[in-house]
């Protein structure tokens, strides 16, 4: 009946073991005695074992910006939704904004967007700078840290080549980091 | 992502305790404590985190870091000595290094079930599905490691 002391320091006891366990301890003077050595030695296991406990590093949290790549065309307007629904009921103080000038130079496409974290990975397409080749767009942007690229065409992908600052991307790709305001 | 964060802040000083009394090494334990975490985020992260699956990862971690080593876990006497680090001196208390030598002295088998017992607050029931062992040989080995340490901790203070 030895593993009752056990049982009763891990909280483990029904209510029949715990009479059981009362009633030994009252007539079983070295049961008793071994009851309390082994509560002492429990109080002395269960004490902290250093003074500091290191930290671990969390990975971050997986982005999938480009999952518009892949044929799936739900997933982009109802995280658009999500995103905003979450922002509206979240964020109700007035968000600073600051507008900023995108510009690329790229005379050899018809065609250029922008997606990043503030359109919610949406494309939106760039206009074409009369025929200098250049292509520009203005946009309000929180203050805070974006990712971003522009697209070609609709098929390849780039960072800006403007930004030094890049991140890679769970497709193999790369996003220039732009911080407003910070 | 924040409410794994919570998780973790909730659990890391149970897990890190849990790890430090299995090998009895701070370096060694804080690096299983980063690998576990790591594994249960990157595999579960989407799910619900669940505290018997995060010790059951530490476990196998510890497991694998022991067949990877093939060395037997020993607990080093002067771990401080591997700090050459100023920053991270080792911070075993004094009052726990007996202890800590005691518990390497247990069968393995019988360190584990007490080690867990003791670091996460889990039922025996909870214990047995970390483990992979009844609910009754949960029991008998709590209470056999409990007084085989007695017996070692008493012998070592005369």
């Amino acid at each position: 009946m030895d593993h009752l002391i056990s049982m009763f320091i891990d909280n483990e006891l029904n209510m029949e073991e715990k009479i059981k366990y009362i009633e030994m301890v009252h007539q079983d003077k070295s049961f008793k005695d071994k009851s309390i050595a082994l509560l002492q030695l429990e109080q002395r296991l269960r004490s902290d074992v250093t003074d500091r406990v290191p930290e671990a590093v969390l990975p971050s949290e997986k982005r999938k910006p480009f999952s518009w790549l892949r044929p799936v065309g739900y997933m982009v307007p109802a995280a658009a939704v999500t995103a905003a629904i979450l922002l509206f009921l979240l964020m109700p103080a007035k968000i600073t904004t600051t507008p900023h000038r995108f510009v690329i130079h790229r005379p050899d496409v018809k065609k250029v967007e922008i997606a990043g974290s503030f359109t919610q990975w949406q494309k939106v397409p760039l206009k074409r700078v009369g025929t200098t080749g250049y292509w520009e767009i203005t946009l309000e942007l929180p203050h805070g840290e974006h990712q971003f690229s522009y697209i070609f065409e609709d098929r390849l992908r780039v960072a800006d080549p403007t930004i030094l600052t890049l991140e890679k991307d769970d497709f193999g790709g790369e996003n220039s980091i732009l911080r407003i305001g910070v | 992502m924040k409410k794994y964060k919570e998780f973790y802040i909730q659990h890391k000083d149970q897990l890190f305790g849990y790890l430090m009394r299995m090998t009895g090494d701070y370096y060694l334990a804080g690096d299983l404590m980063q690998e576990s975490f790591k594994r249960h985020i990157e595999h579960y992260g989407d799910k619900e985190p669940q505290k018997t699956l995060l010790y059951t990862i530490a476990r196998n971690a510890f497991f694998d870091h022991h067949r990877e080593s093939k060395r037997s876990v020993k607990f080093d006497d002067n771990p401080g000595d591997r700090s050459n680090d100023g920053e991270h001196t080792i911070l075993v208390r004094s009052e726990y290094q007996e202890v800590l030598t005691a518990m390497n002295e247990l069968e393995p088998g019988e360190r584990e079930i007490l080690t867990l017992v003791i670091s996460s607050d889990f039922s025996y029931r909870e214990i047995a599905s970390v483990v992979g062992i009844s609910e009754a040989n949960v029991k008998v080995k709590v209470h056999r490691a409990r007084l085989a340490l007695k017996k070692i901790l008493t012998v070592g203070e005369k």
